[in-house]
């Protein structure tokens, strides 16, 4: 009797031992995920994970070894030289989030894109703005040089772990196994698959600073399509990178810069998916975090004098002239014709982007997120481009969707007299145009960008509204602007 | 002994109880159904199902995925929209794709996969849907030979289709184990068992977008022995029904009766009778009787219509009028002079077994006839949008139809659905466009042949234009 019953008992421990195990054995990579989270919603918007690296991450210490085995590779020291901001105190540049997927990875997040900086003049301190266009980074020029480094014959098993130690990576025992048998060998496979899918950027002009491809990746990555197929017409899709504020008041506008979506939440999704989430990862708290931030967040006023007397006589030529369809002011956006959309036959800009995004990929987009609630359903194909609010438009330049004009004064002059060609990347504004600094090719040892506009998608032309006024009511409009 | 008795007991208790919740587990994730209703019979006819995915639905996270995994083995770029699959915008499906629940989701098709018509006014225009138009730009065969073809990619394993999937969906424990060792083996199987079911295509030419042929009937709803001959014939309109009743219906006038006409292309489609949804097909075709045919999207010329008018009513409206002689009525094939393999392909044979075969169900066949001898004179409502015309897609636009028969094009291409206004009928010089390689359509080809309807091509060109602007506002 004691003897069964003993028996049983031994069983049953046996059994549940057992079971834990399993259960520990298949949930591990979840047991295991941590995420670094942060109290500040400034930090966790620059730093925080939305959950791009289960899929997407690069293992922290590959990460922070390719700069230093792939040195030649970068126009500068590390990844600040792409133009990504570098806090003092932090580890990463805003943008890079860590998760720990089994080890510690890095990926990106919102912040990357929408994380600018802006400086008085040269000698000045950078002012980190959350929410602005990333004005200065370059996020081509990230995404080849982990391709570049990926094809290297450099990028070995043994040279790389020689690198991580270099770097101050003095992995335990497991973590060494970990590198030497899984995270690099995969790593390196991972970022060679993406390169094969990216091929058709070489198709495309660079896209310099403050820039994104949005929808062609998009239709190589999430859906696989043979880009080799697609014809010239679609494959420039290059756009400025939008800033984000106020998002409360742009619900049911046409968002994006062709107005092909009016959700802001599905926006969102489809954006995560382009700094890396899936479907299956995405980290929806995280987001939402953001999201709900983001409602009401404003810009923040212009930082210099304004002159009252011009900004008065500056108003009645916007109401006139503007308002209609770009917003009643920078914190009131709404407006009879705010986020719709104007053909593009009338708009007169570059149709690249219009055409970049087809009815074929918004057929497959329809699948995103299938099964579950929140799957796609708001894209829709339009016809031109969306009229957009000016909140923080001294932040946004250069201007029009695909950031051809350097300037507002550049914008209200005949397409003809705009800049044939100009330097993106400089964060010292321009005060007296609004704008950035478009004149010079190199600052303290910084080379900048040269963006022209005769290549496909960079065209400057179209947009002709207010270039037939007088000079003084220009001068008056844009110091009127500086108030959005 | 008692004790070994009581043990016994216990473990058959035990392993009956594992067997039930096996059972049970493995009903609900194989075969449970669970019923997909649409409330508007538009929807209906999109999205519903009538019957064919129990027999040859797609599991829908394999058919999610696999234009991702072989995009080499389409057309083009797109996914199933380059074979000419259309979404509605925010639609989860495609026009004439069904999704239900048979266990686990599954895909199939339904009418209006053959029966949509998508129409743009130019290459960056979105497309419009016409519902009951023919699907001229849907490539069915290209899709069931996708389909095939993943299944004998050395790729199409457990291991690569649930990498895919661990992105788009995050699985259970329970059905990863399911997908490996059933859902994905078992799909395998049956697409591989397709490909020699379809193996008679093979050998004939191509169907190419907006085709089918009547093969299926014979060969794989009656499996009658294989004569050879090609069946191939376009797409069909099914609007205006009502204006239809007592209209012959397929090319070759088969059968005089609709329903019987919409049952055995859902048999021919991929249902069985037992698995067919007879109300399903029933509601569909009650909403096809006053489904109209769709305005012409462009401007017309009133004036030059108005001419037009009266050249179609002297030389057309015997055939082609609503309420005429012969509208509705077989033409024979020394008169109409088309292409013949289509009507000797459809065998009083065929009809006899189709009438007999399924004599056991209450919907079962009486009307079918064979070796009908000619082709059937169409209404042309709606003919703007039923381009390439003839009963097998021969000719282009209204234009080339309108000029003597060995100045017709010899070859052009199918699939394209930007419209040309000028010829009437859909842009088929561009042999690709936004990635997507059309289908060349080759005269010379066996059931191809261009010849016959010569009406009209001798009129004096501005004739033939006023008529084609008069049969705009059909």
């Amino acid at each position: 009797m004691s003897q069964s019953r003993k028996k049983t008992t031994r069983n049953l421990l046996l059994f549940v031992t057992g079971f834990a195990l399993l259960v520990v054995y298949f949930q591990w990579p979840f047991i295991s995920n941590g995420v670094v989270d942060y109290d500040d919603i400034g930090d966790h918007f620059k730093y925080g994970s939305i959950g791009s690296e289960p899929a997407n991450g690069i293992p922290y210490w590959i990460w922070k070894a390719l700069p230093e085995l792939f040195a030649d590779k970068l126009p500068g020291k590390g990844y600040a030289s792409l133009g990504f901001i570098q806090e003092a105190g932090h580890d990463r540049p805003v943008g890079f989030s860590m998760r720990r997927v089994l080890i510690d990875r890095v990926s990106l997040n919102c912040g990357v894109c929408h994380t600018g900086s802006v400086r008085e003049s040269s000698g000045a301190a950078p002012r980190i703005v959350v929410g602005m266009p990333a004005n200065t980074m370059d996020l081509e020029g990230y995404t080849r040089f982990l391709m570049e480094c990926a094809k290297d014959e450099r990028f070995t098993v043994d040279r790389m772990m020689e690198a991580i130690e270099k770097v101050g990576g003095h992995l335990g025992f497991i973590d060494r196994l970990v590198y030497r048998y899984a995270a690099i060998p995969q790593t390196k496979a991972g970022l060679l698959a993406t390169a094969a899918r990216l091929t058709f950027i070489d198709r495309q002009p660079d896209w310099g600073p403050g820039r994104v491809d949005t929808f062609n990746p998009y239709k190589a990555l999430q859906f696989n399509f043979p880009m080799e197929k697609l014809p010239d017409e679609e494959i420039v899709g290059t756009v400025d990178l939008p800033s984000i504020w106020q998002q409360r008041q742009r619900e049911g506008m046409q968002l994006h810069w062709d107005g092909d979506n009016s959700s802001v939440e599905e926006r969102n999704k489809s954006a995560a998916l382009g700094a890396g989430v899936t479907p299956a990862t995405i980290d929806l708290p995280r987001i939402k975090r953001i999201e709900d931030w983001l409602l009401d967040t404003t810009p923040p006023e212009y930082p210099f004098p304004i002159d009252q007397t011009l900004e008065k006589q500056g108003e009645p030529v916007y109401r006139e002239h503007c308002a209609n369809c770009h917003g009643e002011s920078g914190r009131k956006l709404a407006g009879k014709y705010v986020g719709q959309v104007v053909p593009v036959e009338e708009v007169g800009t570059d149709r690249h982007r219009l055409d970049s995004y087809t009815y074929e990929l918004l057929e497959n987009q329809n699948t995103l997120y299938a099964g579950y609630p929140w799957r796609f359903s708001k894209f829709r194909k339009t016809n031109g481009y969306a009229n957009m609010p000016l909140d923080g438009l001294w932040l946004r330049a250069p201007y029009l969707h695909n950031g051809s004009v350097p300037t507002l004064r550049d914008l209200l002059n005949a397409p003809e007299d705009r800049p044939k060609s100009f330097y993106r990347g400089n964060d010292v504004l321009d005060r007296n145009n609004m704008g950035f600094v478009s004149s010079m090719p190199e600052l303290d040892g910084r080379r900048f960008f040269r963006f022209d506009t005769s290549l496909p998608g960079n065209s400057a032309a179209g947009h002709r509204y207010g270039i037939t006024l007088k000079p003084a009511e220009k001068n008056a409009l844009i110091e009127f602007l500086k108030t959005f | 002994m008692s004790k070994s008795k009581s043990m016994w007991r216990r473990l058959i208790l035990i392993v009956a109880v594992i067997v039930v919740v096996i059972a049970v587990v493995g009903w609900w994730h194989l075969f449970r159904k669970v019923p997909v209703t649409f409330a508007s019979d538009e929807d209906h006819f999109k999205y519903g199902s009538i019957g064919i995915e129990e027999t040859n639905g797609v599991p829908y996270w394999l058919w999610l995925v696999m234009p991702r995994i072989f995009p080499e083995k389409l057309p083009g770029a797109g996914g199933y929209a380059s074979l000419g699959v259309v979404w509605e915008e925010g639609q989860e499906m495609p026009v004439g794709f069904t999704k239900t629940t048979i266990g686990i989701p599954r895909v199939g098709v339904n009418c209006a996969a053959c029966h949509t018509t998508a129409v743009r006014k130019s290459p960056t225009d979105k497309p419009q849907l016409i519902l009951g138009g023919p699907s001229h730009q849907f490539d069915i065969q290209a899709y069931q030979r996708f389909l095939i073809a993943c299944a004998k990619d050395p790729d199409f394993t457990a291991d690569r289709i649930l990498k895919e999937l661990q992105y788009v969906y995050k699985f259970s424990f329970f059905e990863r184990v399911l997908y490996r060792y059933v859902i994905i083996p078992f799909t395998k199987r049956g697409l591989l068992a397709q490909e020699k079911q379809f193996a008679w295509m093979n050998l004939r030419p191509d169907w190419g977008p907006g085709r089918t042929d009547m093969n299926p009937f014979k060969l794989m709803v009656l499996k009658l022995d294989d004569d050879r001959s090609v069946g191939n014939t376009d797409m069909m309109a099914i609007w205006n029904e009502r204006k239809h009743e007592g209209f012959l219906r397929h090319s070759d006038g088969l059968d005089p009766v609709l329903i019987e006409a919409s049952i055995s292309a859902a048999l021919a489609t991929g249902a069985t009778a037992k698995s067919i949804n007879i109300p399903a097909v029933q509601r569909v075709n009650q909403w096809l009787m006053d489904l109209p045919s769709p305005k012409y999207p462009f401007p017309v010329d009133t004036k030059l219509a108005a001419a037009g008018e009266v050249i179609f009513d002297r030389d057309c409206a015997s055939c082609h009028a609503f309420g005429s002689a012969r509208v509705g009525k077989l033409i024979p094939l020394s008169e109409i002079g088309t292409d013949p393999n289509r009507t000797k392909h459809w065998t009083t044979h065929a009809a006899e077994e189709f009438n007999r075969q399924f004599d056991k169900y209450s919907w079962g066949f009486d009307r079918f006839q064979g070796n009908t001898g000619g082709y059937v004179a169409l209404a042309l409502d709606g003919v703007w949008a039923r381009a390439p015309y003839l009963h097998n897609g021969s000719v282009p636009t209204l234009q080339d139809l309108l000029t003597p028969a060995e100045n017709r094009p010899k070859t052009f291409f199918r699939g394209n659905d930007v419209y040309d206004p000028l010829s009437v009928g859909f842009v088929t010089n561009a042999p690709s466009r936004g990635g997507r390689d059309f289908s060349r359509f080759d005269t010379a080809l066996p059931g191809n042949g261009n010849a016959g309807h010569v009406y009209g091509t001798t009129l004096p060109p501005k004739d033939k234009t006023a008529l084609i602007e008069y049969l705009k506002t059909f």
